[in-house]
Order: structure tokens, then sequence, then C-alpha cells
């Protein structure tokens, strides 16, 4: 069976990315990642989004996340202009989500770029069983 | 007076303390002031703040004025700390600015859930998950993501606000870790965000590096600068705002 995944459409417009952020933080908080890991992926979803919101060229942005057992893999695109992708691997961006995930690609494929962020669910020891 | 036994030992001890460099003979020396710092706190407790973080926060500034204070300028140690403790009081509180309209619910959760993460990190040995959180505090999940989401919901002006004379941004603990020049020099390769950085008073630029140069988790980031887990998201979360602002405003790219 294919893994789940949450798909969400939003206007480009920088209001609207708070509902990335949340969408994406409710889904890993719901599996059971750890607090930082879901702060490390609202951080990285802004991130993304904000690149994508500066190159694109005004269609919608669009999330997917796909949930699997062990980890989480968000992509966001958008239509761009340009044939460059819309992070350079050398810029403070790319170092600041290479920080925030585990893995990390952008591509730029007909006109649609996109930036796919995965991240690893820890298993932390739960308090269940403990009583 | 009683307190001149106080005045006395205060200053042998500082006198060791230049002489030896002696970490047990700092410590005493922040013991023996801590009345002070629960004095000062307390003048900020009806800011619904538990008393406890107060002086936690002011035991940060005991701390800067201990390694600050030089016997020679004659003063009396307690008066030339507190200005020193209240400042960093002022700046806690300042960070924690609401920026937004947040229910007084959902502010007292957040302030709540701050203590109850700290507990848990401690007890568990690893961030704790939100499942984790919403059990211990006796709240629903739900709860628990609304007020850690109102919780980044903080005032970015501070960080726009020049730093220099105000601001009293030295070096907190960098004496520890060493590197502040080391951050800056770093941070500076990306040339087009250079000024933007140099802006960050010397906290905000250590925990940038630590995080995103060093990968060093925000607990641990935490640990190093002597403020909470969810203080130091904070932080992060309006550091990366303050820099995309700053290059919206240029025409350099991030």
């Amino acid at each position: 069976m294919d893994a789940p995944t949450v798909t969400l459409r939003v206007p480009p417009l920088a209001d609207h990315v708070t509902l990335l952020r949340t969408v994406v933080s409710g889904i890993a908080a719901r599996r059971d990642y750890t607090l930082e890991q879901v702060d490390d992926l609202r951080m990285a979803v802004e991130e993304a989004a904000v690149l994508l919101l500066r190159h694109g060229d005004g269609t919608p942005l669009e999330l997917h996340a796909t949930v699997r057992p062990e980890e989480l893999h968000v992509e966001l695109s958008t239509d761009i202009t340009g044939p460059d992708p819309v992070v350079d691997p050398t810029s403070f961006s790319w170092m600041i989500l290479q920080a925030l995930t585990d893995d990390l690609s952008t591509t730029v494929d007909g006109g649609r770029a996109r930036l796919t962020l995965v991240k690893q669910r820890e298993q932390p020891t739960s308090f269940e069983g403990r009583g | 007076m009683k307190t001149s036994y106080t005045r006395d030992d205060t200053k042998d001890l500082f006198a060791q303390l230049r002489d030896t460099g002696d970490p047990q003979v700092r410590a005493t020396l922040a013991h023996l002031h801590l009345p002070l710092v629960e004095y000062l706190a307390k003048r900020f407790r009806d800011r619904g703040e538990p008393l406890d973080d107060l002086i936690q926060v002011g035991s940060v500034g005991l701390l800067k004025a201990i390694d600050r204070f030089d016997l020679e300028r004659g003063v009396e140690f307690s008066t030339y700390a507190t200005p020193t403790i209240v400042g960093e009081l002022k700046r806690y509180f300042r960070d924690k600015g609401w920026a937004i309209r947040v229910p007084r619910r959902l502010q007292e959760l957040s302030l709540r859930l701050n203590k109850v993460v700290a507990t848990l990190t401690q007890q568990l040995g690893h961030s704790p998950t939100v499942a984790e959180i919403a059990k211990y505090a006796g709240v629903s999940e739900e709860d628990v993501l609304e007020a850690l989401e109102s919780g980044q919901a903080y005032s970015t002006t501070s960080l726009d606000a020049p730093s220099g004379s105000e601001e009293d941004d030295s070096p907190l603990r960098l004496d520890r870790i060493g590197e502040d020049d080391v951050a800056l020099d770093n941070l500076e390769y990306f040339a087009s965000l250079a000024p933007l950085i140099a802006e960050l008073p010397e906290r905000e630029r250590t925990i940038l590096f630590l995080r995103f140069f060093r990968g060093m988790t925000q607990s641990r980031i935490a640990d190093h600068v002597g403020i909470s887990q969810m203080h130091v998201s904070r932080l992060l979360t309006r550091i990366l705002e303050f820099l995309r602002r700053g290059m919206d405003n240029g025409d350099a790219s991030f």
C-alpha cells in the first residue's frame, strides 16, 4: 500500500506559509516526532516556502507530505520562470535547510521547482508501558 | 551592620578570583549574592512568569557581573551587579513580548509547557514528543500544539533595534566554548549576510552559529547559553525572520 500523503495547495502569499508550517508540524507531532524535530520541520518548511515564493511566478504553492513509517517526506513546489533551482547549494539557506533536515533536494523540471525535505523519526523511549 | 562581614568576604573572594580564576570561588560568590538576585527577581513577579524562572534569568546577570567586576573601581559589588541583573531580567521580558494578541489561556499554557519541556528533557534524556508533553501536563495534544504555535508569536522588533550602548551584549558564556570570533568568521563567509549578522546581538549570533554551523541541538544550545530550549527555539525563529527580512530589503540572495 502507498504511504499516506497529505496535500495542501495555498495562494502564493506569505500569510499562507503559516498554514503549510502548521500542517507539517501537526503531522510530525502526531507521528511522535520529538519537540525539537517538530521545530526543525517547522523552520525548514518556512524557509523552503519563502524560497519558492521568492522565485515563483505567482502560481499556488503546493505541499505534499508523505508519511512513511520511519520518515516524513515533505515536498514543496511551485512554477518558476527561470531554469535555475530556487536555492544554491553554497547559500546560507541551503545550509539552514541541511541543518534542519536529514535529506534535502532541489529540482527544476518543466518550469516546476521542487524542494524536498526528509526528516527521520528518532525513537524516543516513551512513557507508555510505565503505567 | 550585618552585611559588613559579607562585604569583606566578597572583597577577599574577588581578590582570590582575580588571582586564581578558581571556578569554586566564582560559585561561592554567586551563592553569596543569590539573595540579591531573589530580591530583584521579585520586583518582576507580577508579570506572569514563575519566580524560579526569573531567579534563573537573574543569576545569569549575576554571573556576568561577577566576571566583569573590577575591585579597583571602589564600588560595592551589589551596586555594580544590580543594573546587570535587572538588565538581564528586562531583556528576558523583552524577548518574550507577545507580538500578536494571544489568548491568556494559551500564554499561560505556553509558559507552563516551557517548564514541562525542561523537566521531561531532563528525565528522558531527549527532547520530548508532543504526546509525552500532553500526558505530563494533563492537556490534549491539540492544546500543546496550539500553545507551541502561539509561543512563536513573539515580537521581532527587538532584533531590529541597533545593538550597542543600551544593549548589553557582551559574550555570555562564550568563555566556556571560546568561539565567538570563529562564529563571526564563519558566518561572514556568506558575504551578503555579514552586515545583517553583525547587527545581531552576540547571544543571537552564537545561537545561530551553534545551531546551523555546529549542528548543535536546541537543548544543548540552551545549556550553553543558560536559557530554556523553548527560548532558544523562539530566538532561532526570530533570527531567521530577521535575516529574511533583511535580505528582502536588499537585492542579494540569501
